[in-house]
């Protein structure tokens, strides 16, 4: 569906929150995603999946600029229009009986924040955030526990340094990030017993588990689609060694 | 005015009420897009490739975006005929359309026996030989780039079923036409063509390729002026309908396969970017016809040969 765009600006390093008109034709779950086309025909050809940030007048979505689909993106103007196909795929499951814990990592912290507000506004559960990013200028949220690589913001270092002696089997973890990020939160998350459930991103040509081109291995050397399986997957059920 | 338009196009003995057909590999296996349009409204679905048994396909990554096209590398992954059949085909039934089963393998007795178990479901109407796949290393194209296995393979087949046969054709051979008039010499009922081109991508950042499997297949508006020409020129020599594939977004590129020489088109990666495209290129090719004031889509079949 064309949709007009409400708003679309800058609010980090590289990193954009575009925000337009919600219909009201669908409800979305926190960690669904949307598929989001740029342009007519044919350039960029594929549509972009974006999860969703916030949900309620406006669909919001936050974005890093990485290559040319996006960078077209990041010139759009209030008023303008772009092309979604929405809800696409399972979000998180939200289990009140733990301590929740969300990690995020760079533009990975995007896809939890729509997580936060259910947690907060509609369940109304004490949680915590873990959001880390390389440096200052690339933070995009005003939460308490930031983490930076080069220390010029909150904890010093990686945020899976910084929630590690902070995970035990009475923990809930919601985590989205890069790979590399999620392997080690997921190590350490298998020797502390605790739980977890992640978002992954996968390039992905449909959306709606047609194209198979975003399989991940699962631990029974299946292979499990991101957009439709997924995108958020119970750790337990990645092989993260083949990721 | 739209219902005077005759659509109505034909393989063998099998009436389509329309030109429009899914490309297998691009629309699951039909289902996935009911909820994004009514499936009776297509002239047919070919379903993904099935093979013999379930396949899990290439390790990932498997797609890649290039200009104006992806190329890809799943290596037919699919539940496999049986599973197909108990769990897909019944539900399938129920939409007013042709259900057209691709079928893979890597030796000819595969092909043979998927034929067999296929033979008496009535509800599939006819039957996509693939020899055109570009991403498995057991026949695949290999049996595409070789008339005479080709002429071998359609003959097995045509042996165990009465089913309409048609052979999805590679690009990637010297003279399409020649491998064209194998598979008509073996009694195939029309070709399909064309299948993916074989490309490469490599990432420059850690100077490996892109997709597991080294190679994929491109696919795409960028490759729809060789899927045009390899159809006008196969035209030139098969009597047999051709069904015409690649790159096909809009009913303008439909209707230059047409007027190439496609009795049917296939519509494939554009399914992954717009769900409900196969129904806007039947209404664009609808709104043509009335502008250019033909009755009849067979009218337009082959025109741009202007010695036919």
């Amino acid at each position: 569906m064309r949709l007009k765009i409400v708003e679309n600006k800058q609010i980090a390093k590289d990193v954009f929150k575009l925000r337009i008109d919600n219909p009201g034709l669908f409800e979305i779950d926190p960690g669904q995603f949307l598929m989001l086309k740029i342009n007519d025909y044919p350039f960029p050809l594929l549509r972009r999946p974006f999860s969703i940030a916030g949900f309620g007048d406006t669909i919001d979505i936050i974005y890093k600029v990485v290559g040319e689909g996006t960078r077209i993106l990041s010139k759009k103007s209030k008023g303008e229009f772009v092309d979604i196909v929405a809800p696409l795929g399972r979000g998180f499951s939200i289990n009140s009986a733990k301590k929740i814990m969300l990690v995020g990592g760079g533009i990975g912290v995007a896809g939890l924040l729509y997580l936060k507000d259910v947690i907060e506004k509609q369940y109304k559960l004490p949680y915590e955030t873990y959001f880390g990013f390389n440096f200052k200028e690339e933070v995009f949220v005003n939460d308490v526990n930031i983490a930076t690589m080069d220390g010029s913001v909150g904890f010093k270092g990686n945020v899976v340094d910084f929630v590690a002696d902070k995970l035990n089997k009475d923990v809930m973890v919601y985590a989205c990030g890069p790979t590399l990020m999620l392997r080690r939160l997921a190590f350490l998350c298998f020797d502390a017993g605790c739980s977890m459930q992640v978002s992954l991103e996968s390039r992905m040509a449909c959306g709606i588990g047609v194209c198979l081109g975003c399989v991940i291995l699962t631990a029974d050397n299946r292979f499990k689609k991101v957009c439709s399986d997924g995108p958020v997957f119970d750790y337990e059920e990645i092989q993260w060694q083949a990721l | 005015m739209a219902g005077s338009i005759n659509l109505t196009v034909k393989i063998g003995n099998l009436i389509f009420k329309n030109p429009i057909l899914t490309a297998s590999g691009t629309f699951g296996y039909g289902l996935e897009y009911s909820k994004y349009l009514n499936l009776s409204k297509l002239g047919g679905i070919i379903t993904k490739g099935l093979s013999l048994y379930e396949k899990l396909g290439n390790p990932p990554p498997r797609i890649v975006e290039t200009p104006c096209g992806m190329l890809n590398a799943i290596g037919l992954q699919n539940i496999g005929i049986d599973a197909f059949i108990v769990e897909k085909l019944p539900k399938l039934s129920r939409f007013n359309t042709h259900i057209i089963a691709n079928i893979y393998g890597a030796e000819v007795e595969d092909f043979v026996r998927i034929a067999e178990k296929i033979e008496n479901e009535d509800r599939i109407s006819a039957i996509e030989i693939n020899v055109s796949c570009p991403n498995v290393s057991a026949g695949g194209a290999l049996f595409g780039k070789d008339p005479d296995m080709v002429f071998v393979l359609v003959s097995s087949v045509k042996k165990v079923t009465k089913k309409p046969i048609i052979v999805k054709l590679t690009p990637n051979v010297s003279d399409i036409a020649f491998i064209a008039q194998a598979a008509q010499s073996a009694g195939a009922d029309a070709v399909s063509l064309i299948n993916t081109i074989t490309g490469m991508v490599i990432d420059t950042k850690t100077k490996k390729h892109l997709l597991a499997n080294k190679t994929g297949g491109l696919s795409g508006p960028a490759i729809y002026p060789v899927g045009v020409r390899m159809v006008y020129e196969v035209y030139e020599k098969v009597k047999i309908p051709i069904i015409g594939v690649g790159g096909i977004y809009n009913a303008d590129i439909a209707l230059q396969y047409i007027m190439a020489g496609a009795t049917l088109v296939e519509i494939g990666t554009a399914n992954f970017i717009d769900p409900s495209i196969t129904m806007e290129i039947l209404k664009g090719i609808e709104e043509y016809m009335e502008n250019e004031g033909i009755k009849n889509i067979s009218q337009l079949i082959g025109i741009a040969h202007s010695s036919k």
